[in-house]
């Protein structure tokens, strides 16, 4: 583990470097979006002066340079412009919307990830119901995220009445707590009634976004552990008489994870893009809806800051596996 | 001799050769990735031929509502009277011009990248693939979403959106396929009888990279099929009335308790349209041996 204080300021150098990148882009985006803020906060019929006077104070007339520092600035203070469409901060739009959207994002994770284990794992094996699930799989990746919520939506709520179909609590005052997060700050409460009705809230929204996520998830642990089953060291294990469940448990999958692993980080941003369309047909109240009703109305501002947001929840994220990897198979900070 | 029969026996032909093979891939194929094909092959038709089948104009409007099967709309009408049927046609035909746009986009500008890379070697390397794999650690269809918003609502901007952020997978795969070759005697074969680096490039090297790019590509469209609908979804395509699939959905949401089909058809559209292009990419893998 000589290599490990080298890896990780390697991989944190490059963190900040992607980070940069992406308010760059973000900033040309601005930049590109023939939208400009100061005419569209003063309304069409503001005096030339009053124009200038604000494009000063947002430095707008400065060298396109100085106004990236300026962007920079602005967000190492939290500043990520005004919201053209709710006229408030974005930070404090964000602020309202996050905590809603993280709690779908780490229960569709939590999904996520359990199916994907057990897609990869039954599929890997050699029973009669592997192909067929291998087919399952490949229509639960054609299946966009919007189809399958429509559909939940239709069933579980239009029919049968078993599921809540829109919003994130019913409870009329549910607890304003520390995270934000209703599930949560119920517990926190001890509310056990409000928590449930969170939950029960959660269960659809958090399955249509988990769905394709815990399919690639899936496939790929199914290819690993088919080379690993391959490999000399499963034979032997295999030659010395263990049973197949324990060969699969504790050789084959140990081995497996690495893949497996990088795969889930990678599909947080496929996860992210999810997110917006089920929070959308759920009425879901966090950032997902705050963008879809930001998109209509050209509010560049506050898609930006989506996009900042999540984007570097999502560099960050990819960066923890990374390192995760490291610890879990020292082989790869070697490479 | 060794170097000799190395020089003549050109990489990639066999591959270029197995996919040019249509058959093949169907004959060799499961049943269910047959089933697939098939599927792909009647959704292709339906959409090449759309103004020839199309029972009515999908942005002439007849009586809003009608449920599916009345009336003479096979799968109904929507909330201003479109023949729902029509427009999943029309629909089809957008996703699958898009999906041909930004898969051979992607092809194209992460092939060039990744050869150059690849081919060239060196600082040219190094820069073109640290420039890939910041792309590649910038979550895509995010990115995506905020380029089509900033460049205003159209097809257009969508499509462009996503081939911005689409190509970089291209140009991984591509390089490192270049670079595996590179080490083959065939190469330094012909290296040894002067080829200079463009020639070695593109005769010698790119063959062989071909088989899988043509089966990342396969296996792309499904992926990439659901993304522009999704988009689309969110509202960053064509304004209404433009017959786009993940349009129609959102726009049908909210009238999902009363008449289910006004959405519920478009999604299903995209779905078996999704299908069928994954089956046949792993058909497509499978025949060349590059499959899962």
């Amino acid at each position: 583990m000589k290599n490990l204080p080298q890896f990780l300021a390697k991989r944190l150098g490059a963190m900040v470097l992607i980070v940069l990148a992406l308010t760059a882009i973000i900033f040309l985006l601005q930049k590109i979006s023939h939208i400009n803020p100061v005419h569209a906060y003063l309304g069409a019929n503001a005096s030339h002066a009053a124009i200038e006077k604000e494009s000063a104070i947002l430095g707008y007339n400065k060298p396109i340079i100085d106004q990236y520092f300026h962007y920079i600035g602005g967000l190492l203070h939290g500043n990520l412009g005004r919201s053209l469409r709710t006229r408030r901060p974005v930070a404090t739009d964000l602020r309202a919307y996050l905590p809603a959207t993280v709690e779908l994002t780490l229960a569709a994770l939590g999904i996520a990830l359990v199916l994907g284990a057990v897609l990869g794992l039954a599929s890997a094996g050699r029973w009669r119901g592997a192909g067929a699930l291998r087919v399952l799989m490949i229509a639960g990746a054609s299946t966009p995220a919007f189809l399958l919520a429509l559909v939940g939506v239709l069933v579980l709520n239009g029919d049968l009445h078993w599921l809540p179909a829109s919003g994130d609590t019913g409870v009329a005052n549910p607890p304003g707590g520390p995270t934000g997060m209703i599930v949560l700050d119920a517990l926190l409460h001890g509310e056990f009634a409000t928590m449930w009705d969170g939950i029960v809230h959660l269960m659809l929204p958090a399955f249509c976004v988990a769905i394709g996520p815990a399919v690639s998830i899936g496939r790929v642990l199914r290819g690993s552990l088919h080379s690993a089953m391959k490999s000399d060291f499963v034979r032997t294990a295999r030659a010395k008489g263990l049973m197949d469940r324990v060969v699969l448990f504790r050789h084959a999958l140990r081995n497996s994870l690495s893949a497996a692993l990088s795969m889930t980080g990678l599909q947080i941003g496929l996860m992210f893009a999810g997110v917006v369309v089920v929070e959308t047909v759920f009425a879901w109240p966090g950032i997902g809806l705050y963008t879809e009703q930001s998109i209509p109305q050209a509010d560049f501002p506050a898609i930006a800051g989506v996009t900042l947001v999540l984007g570097v929840g999502y560099v960050v994220i990819n960066a923890l596996v990374d390192v995760m990897q490291v610890l879990v198979d020292p082989r790869v900070a070697l490479e | 001799m060794a170097v000799a029969e190395a020089y003549v026996s050109r990489p990639g032909r066999r591959g270029l050769s197995r996919v040019a093979s249509s058959r093949r891939v169907f004959t060799g194929a499961s049943h269910i990735d047959q089933a697939g094909l098939i599927l792909l092959g009647v959704l292709v038709a339906l959409a090449v031929f759309a103004p020839l089948i199309a029972p009515d104009n999908p942005i002439i409007p007849s009586i809003p509502f009608t449920t599916p099967l009345h009336g003479g709309h096979l799968l109904g009408t929507d909330e201003v009277g479109y023949d729902i049927f029509s427009r999943i046609l029309y629909g089809l035909r957008t996703s699958l011009i898009g999906v041909l746009i930004v898969v051979s986009s992607g092809v194209v500008i992460g092939g060039t990248i990744g050869l150059i890379a690849g081919v060239v070697g060196g600082w040219v390397d190094a820069v073109l693939m640290r420039i890939t794999d910041l792309f590649l650690a910038l979550p895509g269809p995010l990115l995506a979403i905020a380029i089509a918003a900033a460049l205003g609502p159209s097809y257009a901007h969508v499509l462009l959106s996503v081939g911005i952020v689409w190509w970089p997978f291209y140009a991984r795969i591509m390089r490192g396929e270049i670079r595996a070759l590179g080490a083959r005697p065939h190469v330094e074969a012909a290296a040894l009888a002067g080829a200079g680096t463009v020639r070695r490039g593109l005769r010698h090297l790119l063959p062989g990279a071909m088989p899988a790019i043509i089966v990342t590509a396969s296996l792309d469209v499904g992926n990439l099929v659901v993304t522009l609908a999704g988009l689309s979804f969110l509202g960053l395509g064509a304004p209404a009335p433009a017959p786009e699939l993940g349009a129609m959905a959102a726009r049908g949401l909210q009238f999902l308790l009363q008449q289910w089909w006004v959405p519920v058809m478009p999604s299903i559209a995209v779905a078996l349209l999704a299908l069928g292009a994954n089956l046949s990419g792993d058909a497509i893998a499978d025949a060349m041996g590059l499959g899962t």
